[in-house]
């Protein structure tokens, strides 16, 4: 019983500590992160200004870094869908830990990912019309409602779980940090007393969403490669693309988990709670999911390579053996072959090893997006000689800008909101600690300050 | 009913261990089960079943009727004018009329014998004020299977299966009756998923302040008619439909110095190319009139017959053509140009 | 002197007139020696394809086979008149050339046949006219396919169903809410 109530201390002390103290390293970080947006405001000023023939997209090829910068985003919010909902069905309890975080960045990422959609628009002032005159049959009607549905559903996802532990904060912060801040713990914890009807009602609803939001998430990024395979293009023009985005989304979304991951275990001291096993097992569907894109990739170009339909060749041209092929090949082999290696390999399977592959294949996953955007325009549709595209600094900057936001959403998550899912990182203990045949009830309620009687129940 | 749960949550629904020691109403018995109470214990599946009911009749009722009533789809169904354009053009007798454009390719030597820039993108450029570097009719140079060249005059080709209209989220470019197809520029959003869709490379996108000469923007813009240009939206040739629902020739036609152009309407089966008229089923079937990348299914209104400018004089394995140029000397305050 | 420039005069009228007679004959003759007889063809509307037949004979009754008759049509559009070529056809062996002729605009028209018979240097022609009603709009674009069903219906289905899950949850949500006031209320009422 001690034993238990030590361990659950420490890891209530610990989800509460990054709440309770804000050192220098976090303002820096953070002053940082608003001056790279504040330039990026800047550079989005001009282009609205200007037009967006400051950047580098003309006529021929109309899509570039903003698109591929969408698709990328948007892929890497798969990453809550996968830890939280698949991990959760299949009940795998080495999950509980990570859940919060990838949770987050399944939000920040969609908030992310959508207003670069905004930045590429001509007319951003009439963005309203998608919504006054809207065609259910465009794809990107298809993709306003998939992700505004899995937005809503990823927020409740995100904030349902979130609510014991919203308890925790509100009963062990009263009185001892800002009013806003206890009034906003108050607020979001919607009165939860750990009662067993609210217990009923919450586990339902987890239970519901874990479901529904994995066909919302599939959802998602297909109708986002739809916007791309609706079209001629000849790169583009394929059955495969809904299967194969969703693969390379949950492919990107388990890389920069990994990375959120390993930043947050550092700086938030988790290391009792996110261990090397955990980056070892995400490591492993890492591998798993490349070898799933090796799969795609080989299915895609070898059945229009073995043709060689009109375009096919100038396509392949183009990424195998010319302008594209530096990308292409770093992706092949830095991304797609890389993580398999260093997953299999023991002596890179550790945090700093599967880390690495985590940032090879983040890097290999925004530049696949970018080459499939650019070298799908590129492939000339009439007798012409081809465009070529390179970015502008406005284009960097706006991506940077995006980055920026997304470290700098996730930094002010962490300050606000526990990092770790304490409840369920508490019952993941208590269920192996019985299998472990300790003798400690199968059954722990979180301690809450105002009702003590549940505590003692807890206790028998 | 109740969802389905993962195990190591299951004991939370094992209301005997629980309810007993923790229940809503006072119960003496520590293994009782739960008495029903009204705080979402016994939320059942009929409620279940409302709820999922009332949601459906509030969340989507709107949108669908609205869809229900537009009718949206095949542009023949349209029988009102579409976002501020005029009534359809009609036969003498009534009917509606279905545009077409017939390029004979015998005729059309790239304008190599007058040593001028084509003169279907000039005029067409000289009557829309079309912005630099936009050629919406513009003259490619395709190879021949023997070597040597041919010109293809290639305007929007006016699919009956626009991939452009397909995709666009928010209507802005649209089939009319006549077969037509627009765009409204006060609507574009310039997405330009329309640019990403259209296989023949016909759709042009305003990046910065359009190059327009100054006169351009006294113009009052109408879908039918593109001038001025608007920042930020996308415009492409609209095969003169004002002017042709009046009997004037398109402004391609009318430069051609060949003649080399017919446009037409297959309703009544007519076509000139300002000199003769001729009917368009004898012109396009006795010719082996062709349409461009016809697999695509795109089935658009412009046809082609093949040639090599032979009729002007000109001799295939002769390639080159003059660059197209743009006449204004002075550009509107703050227009830039910027490369296709 | 008068009698005989009247007897002259007489003798040469007749002795001329014969051959005046055989002349205009043989100048007629020599004019249009075949005989053409185009059927009258009655009222037709838009759309509806009708034959026109022309008939070709030598003035001696016997038809002119193998003859090619091309068939044209005044027409006026943008401006610009002429004569447009709407088909040709070769008469069989009674002579007969027939165009099955689809009309594609109502109104009064003229229509022109052109035959240049065998052994004839020149191109001869006749004409008829034709009464056309107006009809139905013929040229209808090669649309989609419709399958019933499948499409925005579908769609709103999908969308409302998920729509309402959600909604279920958040109604989870305030059941959360509303049993967390009620255990403060029961509390309260405890301690009084």
């Amino acid at each position: 019983m001690a034993a238990l109530n030590d361990w659950q201390n420490r890891l209530e002390e610990t989800a509460l500590g990054p709440v309770r103290r804000t050192g220098r390293r976090f303002w820096a970080v953070v002053a940082i992160l608003l001056a790279i947006i504040g330039w990026g405001l800047y550079a989005y000023s001009v282009q609205l200004r200007d037009g967006l023939v400051v950047t580098g997209m003309r006529d021929r090829i109309s899509w570039g870094l903003y698109i591929a910068t969408f698709v990328f985003f948007i892929g890497i919010s798969h990453a809550g869908t996968l830890i939280s909902a698949i991990l959760r069905v299949s009940n795998a309890r080495w999950r509980t830990p990570v859940t919060r975080m990838a949770e987050f960045v399944t939000v920040v990422a969609l908030i992310c990912g959508a207003s670069f959609v905004v930045i590429d628009l001509g007319r951003p002032d009439r963005v309203l019309n998608v919504f006054i005159y809207g065609r259910w049959q465009s794809p990107i009607i298809w993709d306003v409602l998939a992700i505004t549905t899995y937005l809503t559903a990823s927020v409740t996802y995100l904030f349902v779980p979130m609510i014991p532990d919203l308890a925790l904060f509100r009963d062990r912060l009263a009185g001892r940090s800002s009013r806003w801040r206890g009034s906003l713990y108050r607020t979001l914890a919607i009165g939860w007393h750990g009662r067993p009807a609210q217990w009923r009602s919450l586990t339902s609803a987890i239970g519901v969403l874990m479901i529904l939001i994995i066909p919302i998430a599939v959802s998602v990024h297909t109708v986002v490669s739809w916007i791309f395979a609706m079209t001629m293009r000849v790169p583009w023009d394929s059955a495969l693309f809904g299967a194969f985005f969703v693969a390379g989304a949950i492919f990107s979304g388990i890389a920069i988990l990994i990375i959120v991951m390993a930043i947050l275990r550092r700086t938030y001291h988790l290391e009792e709670y996110v261990t090397e096993k955990h980056f070892v097992y995400l490591g492993y569907l890492m591998a798993a999911f490349a070898a799933i894109m090796i799969y795609a990739n080989i299915s895609e170009l070898l059945v229009h390579g073995y043709k060689l339909q009109e375009g096919v060749e100038f396509h392949f041209r183009q990424l195998f053996l010319a302008e594209f092929a530096p990308l292409f090949w770093f992706y092949l082999l830095g991304g797609l072959c890389a993580p398999i290696v260093i997953a299999l390999v023991p002596a890179t399977r550790n945090v700093r090893g599967i880390v690495a592959a985590a940032i090879l294949v983040t890097l290999a996953m925004w530049i696949e997006r970018y080459f499939i955007v650019v070298t799908g325009l590129r492939v000339p549709l009439m007798p012409y000689e081809p465009a070529s595209y390179a970015p502008t600094w406005v284009e960097w900057s706006l991506l940077a800008a995006g980055l920026a936001a997304f470290a700098l959403l996730i930094t002010l998550f962490t300050k606000l909101f526990p990092i770790i899912a304490v409840w369920e990182v508490a019952e993941d203990h208590e269920a192996s600690a019985v299998q472990a045949g300790t003798g400690i009830p199968a059954r722990a309620i979180p301690a809450t300050a105002d009702s003590p009687r549940l505590a003692e129940e807890a206790g028998r | 009913m109740r969802p389905q749960i993962d195990a190591a949550n299951s004991r939370l629904m094992n209301d005997e261990t629980n309810e007993a020691a923790v229940s809503d109403r006072v119960s003496d018995d520590p293994v009782a089960p739960p008495q029903p109470t009204t705080n979402g214990s016994g939320f059942g599946r009929r409620r279940f079943l409302r709820v999922l009911g009332l949601g459906a009749l509030s969340i989507v009722p709107l949108p669908v009727v609205s869809e229900l009533i537009r009718e949206g789809g095949v542009a023949d169904s349209q029988s009102e004018p579409v976002h501020g354009r005029g009534a359809p053009a009609r036969t003498r007798d009534g009917r509606v009329r279905r545009w077409t454009m017939i390029i004979d390719l015998r005729a059309c030597d790239g304008c190599q014998s007058i040593g001028q820039p084509p003169r279907c993108t000039a005029a067409c450029i000289e009557g829309h004020f079309a912005p630099e570097p936009m050629e919406w009719m513009q003259v490619f140079e395709a190879d021949l299977a023997g070597g040597g060249t041919q010109f293809i005059p290639t305007p929007c080709q006016q699919c009956q299966n626009p991939p452009c209209v397909n995709v666009c989220p928010v209507g802005a470019t649209f089939s009319t009756p006549e077969g037509t197809v627009l765009i409204d520029q006060e609507r574009c959003i310039g997405c330009r998923i329309c640019m990403a869709a259209c296989p023949y490379d016909r759709r042009f996108f305003n990046w910065g302040k359009a190059p327009v000469p100054p006169e351009a923007l006294l113009a009052d813009y109408s879908p039918e008619h593109q001038v001025p240009a608007k920042k930020g939206t996308v415009m492409k040739c609209d095969f003169c439909p004002d002017m042709a629902r009046t009997g004037t020739l398109p402004y391609c036609i009318q430069g051609c110095p060949q003649q080399a152009i017919y446009y037409g309407d297959l309703e009544e089966d007519v076509a000139t190319n300002g000199r003769e008229v001729v009917s368009a089923s004898r012109l396009l079937s006795e010719n082996g009139a062709y349409r461009l990348k016809e697999d695509l299914g795109t089935e658009p209104r412009v046809y082609y017959i093949p040639g090599h400018g032979e009729a002007a004089g000109r001799d295939a394995f002769d390639p080159g053509r003059s660059p197209t140029e743009w006449p204004w000397m002075e550009r509107a305050e703050g227009a830039v140009t910027w490369r296709r | 002197m008068k009698s005989i420039t009247r007897r002259s005069v007489t003798t040469v009228t007749r002795l001329l007139a014969p051959w005046a007679i055989l002349v205009a004959f043989a100048g007629s003759a020599i004019a249009s020696h075949v005989d053409v007889s185009v059927a009258t063809v009655g009222e037709v509307t838009v759309g509806e394809t009708v034959a026109i037949p022309v008939a070709l004979h030598t003035m001696d009754g016997s038809p002119l086979a193998g003859t090619v008759v091309t068939f044209y049509l005044h027409m006026s559009f943008a401006g610009v008149e002429g004569e447009a070529e709407i088909g040709r056809a070769v008469t069989d062996e009674d002579g007969v050339a027939s165009l099955a002729y689809r009309p594609r605009l109502a109104g009064h028209h003229e229509l022109r046949m052109e035959y240049l018979a065998a052994g004839r240097s020149d191109i001869e022609s006749t004409t008829t006219v034709i009464e056309v009603t107006g009809g139905a709009q013929l040229y209808h674009s090669p649309a989609g396919v419709d399958v019933p069903g499948v499409g925005v219906e579908l769609l709103m289905v999908v969308l409302a169903t998920v729509w309402s899950i959600l909604f279920w949850v958040v109604l989870r949500i305030v059941a959360i809410a509303r049993a967390g006031g009620e255990v403060r209320e029961a509390a309260l009422g405890a301690r009084r």
